[in-house]
């Protein structure tokens, strides 16, 4: 990949930032070094790979940064990790997979490099990173192990605000007004009123919550599955039938992306989903409802809101052989000025800075149809720093118990079996995988 | 034509119909752009477009493309030339250990391949073949071995001796016999065989995942390169599963006559 040309004064400017980190005092102290690192592709990567010769010029070290597929990056990384391998000086800490990772020591405590002053310059500010994103970085004693670089942010995106408007129907604020807003809009205008992802461990648990269930007891304590309860089943059926009656026909199996598009073609009306696939909907050039779109925070249930969030961060894999060197990387790459010029140059909308969420040029870049998003953004974020319900999704079991989940609400959606019965199966298999896996339950 | 073959050879079209439109629709959504791909109802008749194609050249789809024909074609040819001397060796070779020679050499088919996953990937790295020709090279000859041996022994099993033994009278060597009687008239079973073992080497991701980085990583692996965090490039994911079809499509074809010879051949031993 080439790099893209670098203006004199961006240079400048970030080796000045470069310069305010005390390990870099003296000329080129890592001179002939490459640092390795791999991450899933991502647009903050390919952003940030444009200005790798300014850390390259500053440090004297080559970057060596490959990026892959999602599922293909943590696979790889997740043997690399285990197998305690020093192919690897910076990696992503993939959300899904960090509790694992911290949990069994593979990533390098940042928290050691954060206080030493001669690493790492007060004015970096650790603590302006948002609690939310931050929390599934850290182990239980507090020790932060990653910085976020992404954050997914859990909204209510309604496609054609135009048809809401002439069927006199607000944004929906409840489950309640959520369904009696699916009513009036299904099939206008051949649209169908709501989509999702048949990622139904992400998409269904903010419903599970909101009506008073939970997947685990007292995650990561306490890891007995709560999903046969009769708020489960009553959350299961009402998920379930808002897929069967207002989605799409085939919406079961569509991936992230083919939900989007339903969205962006204007064929599907509301969605519950990471900011990440919402923002495309102003802003792709595909779209067909940039003029119609509008943002919302994510419908509450009966027991309260808990919208999803989640985040990616940068870390370092305990067998690293160059840690130094990686957390200058990772100071460069999440500072203050960095991020804002990401933000300001190309208008990326998952930064994890409050300072830079506050600020003028993310504001400016997530002010969508006229509507500021970025505040809808920032409540979510702290939503799930404040109260850590986020927690169930970050244990190293979650996965297997996610798989169970999702074949839960596929039976029900599809008729196969009725909410009690499928959510009972629910239960008893994650049982099942959480006592293979080792975990003590409840009564066990 | 009687109607009644009219009947079999319109149901004959419709089951080819049917089992050739996956591939059909992959083929069609490679000319479309992505707003094309999500047009609903789907258009049939549209204007195509190179794009996608154009994007694979333009990426590393185009170097892991090349990995994948030179590991291919090498995961090919050296498990023939050592498996079907071999095969030929235990199917004369009249001794009781020639069967339990024979078990043990499937041992490496007897796991699961995610069995040897870390074992495979530890050695790899000290060896410091992560992410070469070489180490894929190796591994799928490992398991290509096996089934060459396996295939091809049947195949001289049911070629009469009398043939060799004519030749070593008229003063041939037992490698001259090999090589001038044997080896073509198992030319059907030498077909089938380097056939699978092309598409074994050709169609694998898991060791390709686990094995590569970026200079060796193969076509399909590159082809899940393009399921992106934020959005599938679905014209360029059906562009790159239609070239990762093509090379197989091709070979086949053109060794079908002995494919379906050979894929038989070998079944009854005469």
């Amino acid at each position: 990949m080439t790099h893209p040309r670098i203006a004199r004064r961006s240079l400048l400017a970030g080796a000045a930032a470069l310069g305010a980190t005390p390990a870099l005092g003296q000329a080129k102290p890592y001179a002939g070094q490459t640092l390795n690192g791999a991450a899933f592709q991502s647009t903050f990567f390919e952003y940030l790979r444009g200005y790798f010769p300014e850390f390259e010029e500053r440090t004297g070290a080559r970057v060596n940064f490959n990026t892959q597929a999602f599922p293909v990056y943590n696979q790889r990384t997740d043997l690399e990790l285990s197998t305690r391998g020093s192919a690897l000086d910076v990696v992503n800490v993939t959300f899904i997979y960090s509790g694992r990772w911290i949990g069994a020591g593979w990533l390098t405590n940042l928290s050691d490099f954060v206080a030493d002053r001669n690493r790492t310059p007060a004015d970096w500010d650790a603590a302006d990173f948002v609690s939310g994103a931050q929390s599934a970085m850290t182990n239980a004693q507090g020790q932060t192990f990653g910085f976020a670089w992404e954050a997914g942010a859990m909204l209510l995106a309604a496609s054609r605000a135009d048809i809401l408007d002439r069927a006199n129907q607000p944004m929906p604020t409840t489950f309640d007004a959520l369904l009696a807003a699916c009513d009036a809009v299904q099939g206008r205008e051949s649209m169908t009123a709501f989509v999702a992802d048949r990622l139904h461990h992400w998409n269904w648990i903010p419903y599970l919550m909101g009506m008073g269930g939970q997947v685990f007891r007292d995650p990561p304590g306490n890891l007995t599955p709560m999903l046969g309860t009769p708020e489960a089943i009553r959350a299961a059926q009402w998920y379930a039938d808002l897929l069967s009656k207002f989605a799409p026909s085939g919406g079961l199996s569509f991936s992230d992306d083919q939900a989007m598009r339903a969205q962006m073609s204007g064929r599907s009306m509301f969605r519950t989903q990471a900011i990440t696939w919402l923002v495309p909907l102003a802003k792709h050039e595909e779209s067909t409802v940039k003029s119609t779109v509008r943002y919302a925070l994510m419908p509450a249930g009966p027991q309260g809101n808990y919208p999803g969030s989640n985040s990616h961060g940068l870390g370092i894999p305990a067998g690293s052989r160059r840690k130094e060197l990686a957390w200058e990387f990772i100071q460069w790459a999440l500072s203050k000025d960095m991020l804002n010029r990401i933000v300001r140059t190309h208008g990326y909308p998952s930064v994890c800075r409050r300072s830079v969420i506050t600020g003028e040029a993310f504001k400016t870049a997530l002010t969508l149809n006229g509507q500021d998003v970025a505040s809808l953004y920032l409540q979510v974020l702290e939503l799930g720093g404040r109260s850590g319900y986020m927690k169930y999704r970050t244990v190293p079991v979650f996965p297997q118990v996610g798989d169970t989940i999702n074949r839960g609400i596929d039976r029900i959606a599809t008729r196969q079996q009725g909410a009690e019965a499928a959510m009972r199966q629910t239960q008893q298999d994650a049982v099942q995988v959480l006592t293979r896996a080792g975990v003590r339950l409840d009564g066990g | 034509m009687t109607s009644e073959r009219r009947i079999l050879n319109l149901l004959a079209l419709a089951l080819a119909f049917l089992a050739m439109a996956p591939f059909l629709w992959l083929l069609q959504m490679s000319f479309k752009t992505n707003a094309q791909v999500f047009t609903f109802p789907p258009e049939l008749f549209f204007t195509p477009t190179l794009e996608n194609y154009a994007a694979l050249w333009n990426t590393g789809f185009r170097q892991s493309f090349l990995n994948s024909l030179v590991v291919s074609t090498a995961a090919t040819v050296l498990p023939m030339l050592l498996g079907v001397p071999a095969a030929y060796a235990l199917s004369r070779w009249q001794a009781r250990a020639a069967s339990g020679i024979s078990l043990w050499i499937l041992a490496s088919r007897m796991a699961p391949p995610i069995a040897f996953t870390i074992p495979y990937f530890l050695a790899y790295r000290h060896l410091g073949l992560i992410d070469t020709w070489a180490g894929l090279v190796l591994i799928y000859l490992t398991f290509n071995l096996s089934l060459v041996i396996w295939m091809m022994r049947p195949f001289f099993d049911q070629l009469p001796r009398a043939l060799e033994e004519a030749a070593w009278i008229d003063g041939a060597t037992t490698a001259q016999g090999f090589w001038r009687i044997v080896l073509p008239l198992a030319a059907p079973g030498l077909a089938a065989t380097a056939i699978l073992c092309f598409l074994f080497a050709w169609n694998d991701f898991f060791f390709a995942l686990i094995l590569t980085r970026t200079e060796a990583m193969t076509a399909p692996v590159a082809v899940v390169n393009f399921m992106n965090y934020e959005g599938w490039e679905w014209g360029r994911i059906a562009a790159g599963g239609t070239m990762v079809m093509l090379p197989v499509l091709v070979f086949s074809l053109l060794v079908r006559k002995y494919l379906v010879h050979g894929l038989t051949g070998g079944a009854v031993k005469g």
